[in-house]
């Protein structure tokens, strides 16, 4: 390498696009390149710096999003729970929760574990019918209103009872010895509505399907109304618009307003304004803050 | 840089990985050892994120990346005052690997012709080092290195100029 002596010449070359023969032999020494965990640093840093961005001013608004999250998922939580018993109470409680049950509720409770007896007792067509009638009943959740039953209603009342042995044929002894202590609970009531159901099993067996699968409907209704995602609440959606991109959040905004949801909307622009308030509102939005 | 203040990530990772190798070297030379480059080099980018709000697109993001760069290291060369012995000076070098892909006859030469430059630039006045290493690895000119380095052109001519001719004198022993 044979390096020019003119010092001005020199640094013409320097200062040349190609940054001349100087610059092309400092382009040949080693790449030092930073160590990878520091790659990982830096970019782990950033995206957290991105992630946990909020403007000072509207931290408090995080606390209220966090709150109001965590009332909703109680509130789902409970509804679950809710759904649990009353699903127990309808179908399955006398595996799991019979010997409990008599001193818990006893208007509907002790009718579960008479479905053991009845079914047992009643002649061979009627078992049948509750093997039919088995595949149907597995879903049968909030039908069980704690109403007292009347006696002309009891041939009708066997067919919930009837369903039962969808869950007793998975595990049969500990249904039949659950329901004993139910049964013994109410001697006379057993008694009576064993006799009935022994009677009027077959008869009651037809009828009990066709009402019970309208039961069955209506309690469908009643668990998709209950179980369909509920809109999320305007802070927890001001949260989650707050993550988004200064364009996109005043698309979402747009979005609000088509979808006739004005006040939100203008909640969100409201926002919008204070974390973003250099950056500039189209005229349609910002005169809904005016 | 104003998509990733505007909380876009990926924005972020195709600029850092633009520049990382730059920074990192500017500073590597600059600071002669590897503990201090990688500490001002994972500072620089911390600034930088910090003050991604107020960044501005009046100068290209590589000054203002070499901007906070140079200050750091400025600050550091306060500080550790005095600089780092010749025998430092020939870890470091000895530190850096040269490229594999190299013939055995050339590699010795060009080896020797790396050498002779790693050593002048480890032996110039730091601004002057500065001031060339904005210069051939950052790409700036000379309005540019002397916004950075707070130098009027001519300065900054006269320290290329100065850092030139000690780099020929190493070149002519």
């Amino acid at each position: 390498m044979s390096l020019p002596r003119d010092p001005d010449h020199d640094l013409d070359r320097l200062l040349a696009d190609d940054g001349g023969e100087l610059t092309a032999l400092y382009r040949r020494l080693p790449k030092a390149e930073p160590p990878r965990r520091l790659d990982r640093s830096v970019l782990g840093e950033a995206a957290r710096a991105v992630r946990g961005y909020t403007p000072r001013r509207q931290r408090w608004l995080l606390g209220v999003g966090s709150a109001a999250g965590i009332v909703l998922a109680a509130g789902i939580a409970w509804h679950v729970g809710q759904d649990a018993v009353r699903h127990e109470a309808q179908g399955e409680m006398p595996v799991q929760s019979a010997p409990a049950a008599p001193s818990r509720n006893q208007n509907y409770v002790p009718v579960q574990p008479l479905s053991e007896p009845a079914a047992k007792h009643a002649p061979p067509m009627a078992q049948d019918a509750v093997g039919a009638a088995a595949p149907a009943a597995a879903p049968p959740p909030a039908a069980a209103k704690p109403v007292p039953r009347k006696a002309g209603a009891r041939a009708k009342d066997v067919a919930p009872p009837l369903a039962q042995p969808a869950t007793p044929p998975v595990a049969p002894p500990p249904a039949a010895a659950a329901a004993a202590p139910a049964a013994e609970a109410f001697p006379a009531q057993t008694q009576r509505q064993e006799a009935e159901a022994a009677t009027g099993a077959a008869r009651a067996g037809a009828a009990a399907e066709s009402d019970l699968m309208a039961k069955e409907r209506l309690d469908d209704k009643a668990l998709r109304t209950r179980a369909a995602p509920a809109p999320p609440s305007s802070s927890v959606e001001l949260r989650r618009d707050m993550q988004l991109a200064p364009e996109d959040w005043l698309a979402h905004v747009r979005q609000l307003l088509h979808q006739g949801r004005r006040q939100q909307a203008i909640e969100s622009l409201r926002l919008f304004r204070k974390a973003h308030p250099r950056h500039p509102l189209p005229d349609e939005l910002r005169a809904l803050l005016d | 840089m104003l998509a990733y203040a505007g909380g876009d990530l990926l924005a972020f990772e195709t600029l850092y990985r633009r520049h990382r190798g730059t920074l990192y070297r500017f500073l590597l030379r600059s600071l002669r050892h590897r503990a201090d480059a990688d500490e001002l080099f994972q500072e620089c980018w911390s600034r930088l994120v910090a003050a991604r709000e107020r960044y501005r697109p009046d100068a290209k993001f590589t000054t203002w990346l070499l901007q906070i760069a140079h200050n750091l290291v400025i600050d550091r060369f306060r500080r550790q005052r005095p600089q780092a012995s010749p025998e430092e000076t020939e870890t470091v070098l000895r530190n850096l690997d040269a490229p594999d892909s190299e013939q055995p006859e050339r590699a010795l030469s060009e080896f020797e012709q790396r050498r002779r430059l790693q050593l002048a630039l480890e032996d110039l006045p730091e601004e002057q080092r500065v001031a060339f290493l904005l210069r051939v690895e950052g790409g700036l000119g000379l309005e540019e290195i002397g916004e950075i380095t707070g130098a009027g052109r001519e300065t900054v001519k006269s320290r290329l100029r100065y850092a030139l001719a000690r780099i020929r004198a190493r070149f002519q022993t």
